[in-house]
């Protein structure tokens, strides 16, 4: 017959109360990380979706895409440097479109047919392959939907839905290159040439990315080399968002670690005359710990069963307009550290178990 | 209470009384045997001597009592008996173990498999029932759950609790939770049943009841017990009396002796 259970039962107020603190904790935490995953996937998930090695920007760019600006032959002088395969010429702009009625602002995405550069995440149709096809996420869009670029006009029939590929955290759409200048120089008439933001490339079997993105920082004038994490780590913002969420989210764990350990040390210290007794009449230490560990371990569980429905209510009642997805991955480790944590906070109280001196309980006054 | 430490220090030395035997014998045969066990608390000019050179032994099937006013060294002799207590010096053999040399691990082992305790206060664990205090106590030493259930409804019938196996601790009278500690000290099987004054906390009725239910219950089950106590009163359900004062061990052999 189990202690553990035994004492739950018959403290069901207490325990009820400390798996409520400790599930909303644990939801504290999934929804944080939830949503700042959400959140940098939508500013980044362009970039580390984009089908590349690596990616080249203009100097002057200081590591931004969308401030990057580049004539076409530096496609040529990228393709000359050994350990560079093939390339693809990557344009970006942000412009407003009308989707559904609505004009809202859109990220557009040009890159070149079967080169490097092409987006992922496609859950659905198929990527464009001809002119005015888009493949687009977020915004709302159906397949088939017209979305027209403002003031371009160019229309872009949806022939694939894309997840995780936005820029911005705005809608993004991925044209062909040819579509992509037709709205490019409709935005911005008057260019002599549609610039290209990046080249995007892959590098010849057994070579290093990092190293082909240093050969090209060096041999090519005015551009700077990228792998793709590079690229991505480096988008301006990016670092302090993750930071920011990353200080939330550590202090509601430590919080939630806390609430436990002291929990149990409370709970301990309360129960000395009955766990002296266990003692005396020869239980050993390690079967009392192993009660405390089976008592933290059930809070847990029962606390991230809940916290776990929490959040995927949360991630469908929350309408933050970003695309939200929880990752069986990150569930799973948050559970898996508090539980581990908790367990190391429950040494608290194991340790104040092996102090007993079961030779107290006897004529204990 | 009227209190009856007064009367056992009174008549216990001297008289025509009793005459108490200072060395006390010890039967090579006993299942208990204690020799020159001393303990001494604290150390340096703090030190408290609260047992000196205790010798007894006590067969198989006894029932003895422990008498002796406050601080005479009763818990600590008992306490040292059943494996909760180093002593100083000596040595306490029960059956063929020799309780001062086992290591604490085995100590432990020791107080599950060979001795029951019942004491003062305290005696329960207080989330778990009547039933299941005793119950767990089988967990110890891996007793089939069975066999445990229905030596655990046995005792608690023979207790008088039958109908009271399913309340907590909180829920039982004084009387009823001592009860229920002398079932759990029988839980086991023990060889050894040790009991610090079960009656304190009792009204003499009930404390009467009380030690003839532990009588009852040891003598049936030929186990060794020994009732600390310092009411005069409960030494008739005795077989012997063991006095103690100021840590001195003496031996009294009938506890009629020390009816008046
Ligand atoms: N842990 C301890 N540290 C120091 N002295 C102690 C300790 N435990 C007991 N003593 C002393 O040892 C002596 C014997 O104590 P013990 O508890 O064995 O007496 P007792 O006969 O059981 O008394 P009572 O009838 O009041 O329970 C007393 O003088 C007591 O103060
Ligand atoms: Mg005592």
């Amino acid at each position: 017959m189990g202690l553990a259970g035994a004492e739950i039962r018959r403290a069901k107020l207490r325990f009820g109360l400390l798996t409520g603190a400790v599930s909303l904790l644990v939801f504290l935490v999934l929804l944080l990380s939830t949503l700042s995953a959400a959140l940098v996937g939508a500013l980044v998930g362009a970039l580390e979706g984009l089908r590349a090695d690596g990616l080249v920007y203009a100097d002057f760019a200081r590591d931004n895409i969308a401030a990057s600006r580049m004539a076409p032959d530096v496609l040529d002088a990228v393709a000359a440097v050994p350990g560079v395969g093939s390339y693809g010429a990557v344009g970006t702009f942000t412009t407003a479109a009308v989707i559904d009625g609505a004009q809202v602002d859109v990220q557009v995405f040009g890159f070149d047919q079967g080169a490097p550069g092409a987006p992922s995440g496609l859950v659905d149709g198929a990527l464009p392959t001809g002119p005015g096809e888009a493949a687009v996420d977020g915004g709302g869009v159906a397949i088939g939907d017209v979305v027209t670029l403002d003031p371009a006009g160019t229309e872009l029939t949806v022939v694939g839905l894309l997840r995780g590929a936005q820029f911005n955290a705005i809608p993004t759409m991925y044209v062909d290159s040819g579509t992509y200048a037709d709205a490019f120089t409709g935005t911005n008439p008057g260019l002599p040439f549609v610039p290209i933001n990046a080249v995007a490339f892959d590098v010849t079997e057994g070579s290093d990315p990092a190293q082909v993105a240093s050969d090209i920082t060096a041999t090519v004038p005015g551009v700077t080399g990228y792998t793709r994490d590079e690229a991505v780590s480096l988008i301006p913002g990016i670092e302090s968002i993750s930071q920011s969420f990353g200080i939330l989210v550590g202090l509601t764990f430590v919080i939630g670690i806390v609430v436990i350990g002291f929990f149990f040390l409370i709970l301990t210290v309360q129960k000395l005359k009955p766990f002296t007794l266990l003692r005396a009449i020869g239980t050993s230490t390690g079967r009392l710990a192993a009660t405390v560990a089976i008592q933290i371990t059930l809070v847990v569980l029962i606390a991230s069963a809940i916290a776990v429905g929490l959040t995927l209510l949360a991630v469908r009642g929350l309408n933050t307009g970003l695309p939200v997805s929880i990752e069986p991955s990150l569930i799973i480790g948050v559970v898996v550290s508090v539980w581990v944590f908790s367990l190391l906070a429950g040494l608290l109280s194991i340790r104040r178990i092996a102090r007993i001196d079961p030779a107290s309980a006897v004529g204990a006054r | 209470m009227n209190d009856p430490v007064v009367e056992a220090t009174d008549s216990a030395p001297g008289g025509d009384g009793p005459s108490p035997v200072s060395d006390a014998p010890l039967h090579p045969g006993a299942l208990l045997q204690v020799r020159d066990v001393s303990k001494v608390y604290g150390s340096g000019h703090t030190a408290v001597t609260a047992l000196d050179a205790a010798t007894m032994s006590v067969e198989q099937g006894e029932f003895v009592a422990l008498l002796g006013p406050s601080g005479s060294g009763k818990t600590t002799l008992i306490s040292i008996i059943g494996g909760l207590l180093a002593a100083t010096s000596g040595t306490v053999t029960v059956g063929d173990v020799d309780v001062t040399q086992l290591s604490k691990r085995d100590l432990t082992r020791f107080r599950a498999e060979q001795v029951g305790f019942v004491f003062q206060s305290a005696n329960l664990v207080p989330f778990l029932t009547a039933r299941e205090n005793l119950l767990y106590v089988a967990t110890l030493v891996k007793t089939p759950k069975k066999a445990a259930q229905q030596r655990a409804d046995q005792l608690l019938e023979e207790l008088g609790l039958a109908d009271r196996a399913k309340n907590l601790p909180e829920q039982l009278s004084g009387g009823e939770r001592q009860r229920v500690a002398i079932g759990r000290a029988l839980m086991n099987d023990p060889d050894l049943v040790l009991v610090d004054e079960p009656t304190a906390a009792l009204d003499t009725a009930l404390g009467r009841q009380v030690v003839q239910l532990l009588r009852r219950e040891i003598k049936d089950r030929g186990k060794t017990g020994i009732m600390v106590t310092h009411d005069l009163r409960m030494v008739e359900y005795t077989d012997r009396v063991f006095e103690i004062l100021d840590g001195h061990l003496t031996h009294v052999e009938e506890p009629s002796a020390l009816q008046h």
